[in-house]
């Protein structure tokens, strides 16, 4: 059995305790918001999911360019790892953005232009794993994989930009929105000061589990060779 | 006065939240799950093949 690098446990144990650290923030330090109450606390962790999604998609678009121009079947792993982990994210992001709606706007699902490009990347992404499963050899997976994840970033940012150039009712806490948008809030100093922090958090996350998921791709591979080797 | 206080407290929307979080953490928890599972399952299946595989004279 492969030991574990010393780095990844470290960065192990650093994501846990920011983990904890941006919980205790969001439960206990962040004050409670004047018009929407409670809900408005999911929003830390909705933005922090949905960055999570986004950044993942980029990093599966430059390994999808990086496999392409080498060929080199790691670039291959990184991109699916990623994709995986932003795939759940995002979908966590919907969800729990889902459930905030319900407490601020009055209901579950409305197609906004936010909620309806962000259903639709999602959609994308699980098509993804659809064309994984349908190609046998594992080149030409691999390549049309790397295709499949640059085309589909476009996606990505339709999504981030929907609320800015869309009516909408979906506030954008950064940046100016439109008028129509609901739920909309002034960021105190103490609620800044966590969405950053989850933010941050959330990056080690995804890079704690990226680096795992990565091992776990390499361990498939080594696991599907020697398979190979002993059926012939 | 009544009519007042109500209109200035914030809406109470506390289950929302708490079916929130009870989402996002059960989603993450499944999820690193799976990683350990994956990789448990991997790694037995990779002693099996090492045990089967032929080996060179």
């Amino acid at each position: 059995m492969e030991s574990k690098p010393r780095l990844l446990v470290i960065l192990d144990i650093v994501t846990v305790l920011l983990f904890i650290s941006a919980v205790s923030m969001v439960f206990l330090y962040a004050p409670l918001e004047a018009v929407m109450g409670q809900v408005q606390r999911v929003f830390y962790f909705h933005v922090a999911n949905a960055w999570v999604g986004m950044l993942g998609f980029l990093v599966a678009a430059v390994s999808g360019v990086a496999y392409l121009r080498k060929g080199d079947r790691k670039w291959d792993i990184v991109g699916l790892a990623a994709i995986e982990i932003s795939f759940v994210f995002f979908f966590t992001a919907i969800i729990s953005g889902s459930i905030w709606a319900r407490g601020s706007w009055g209901t579950w699902w409305t197609w906004d232009p936010r909620l309806t490009t962000a259903a639709i990347c999602e959609l994308v992404y699980a098509a993804y794993f659809m064309l994984r499963q349908g190609i046998e050899d594992p080149d030409r997976r691999a390549r049309f994989g790397a295709v499949y994840a640059i085309l589909s970033f476009i996606s990505v940012p339709l999504t981030f930009i929907s609320i800015r150039i869309f009516r909408t009712i979906h506030p954008v806490i950064i940046g100016s929105g439109a008028a129509g948008a609901e739920g909309s809030f002034d960021m105190t100093a103490k609620m800044l000061q966590t969405f950053m922090f989850s933010l941050l958090t959330f990056s080690f996350i995804f890079a704690d589990l990226l680096w795992h998921r990565i091992r776990l791709g390499h361990l498939a591979d080594k696991t599907e060779n020697l398979k190979l080797k002993v059926l012939q | 006065m009544l009519y007042s206080i109500l209109q200035q407290a914030p809406a109470e929307t506390t289950r929302y939240m708490i079916a929130g979080y009870t989402v996002i953490f059960t989603i993450m928890l499944l999820y690193v799950l799976s990683l350990i599972v994956r990789r448990r399952n991997l790694e037995r299946d990779l002693e099996t093949l090492k045990e089967m595989e032929p080996k060179e004279e």
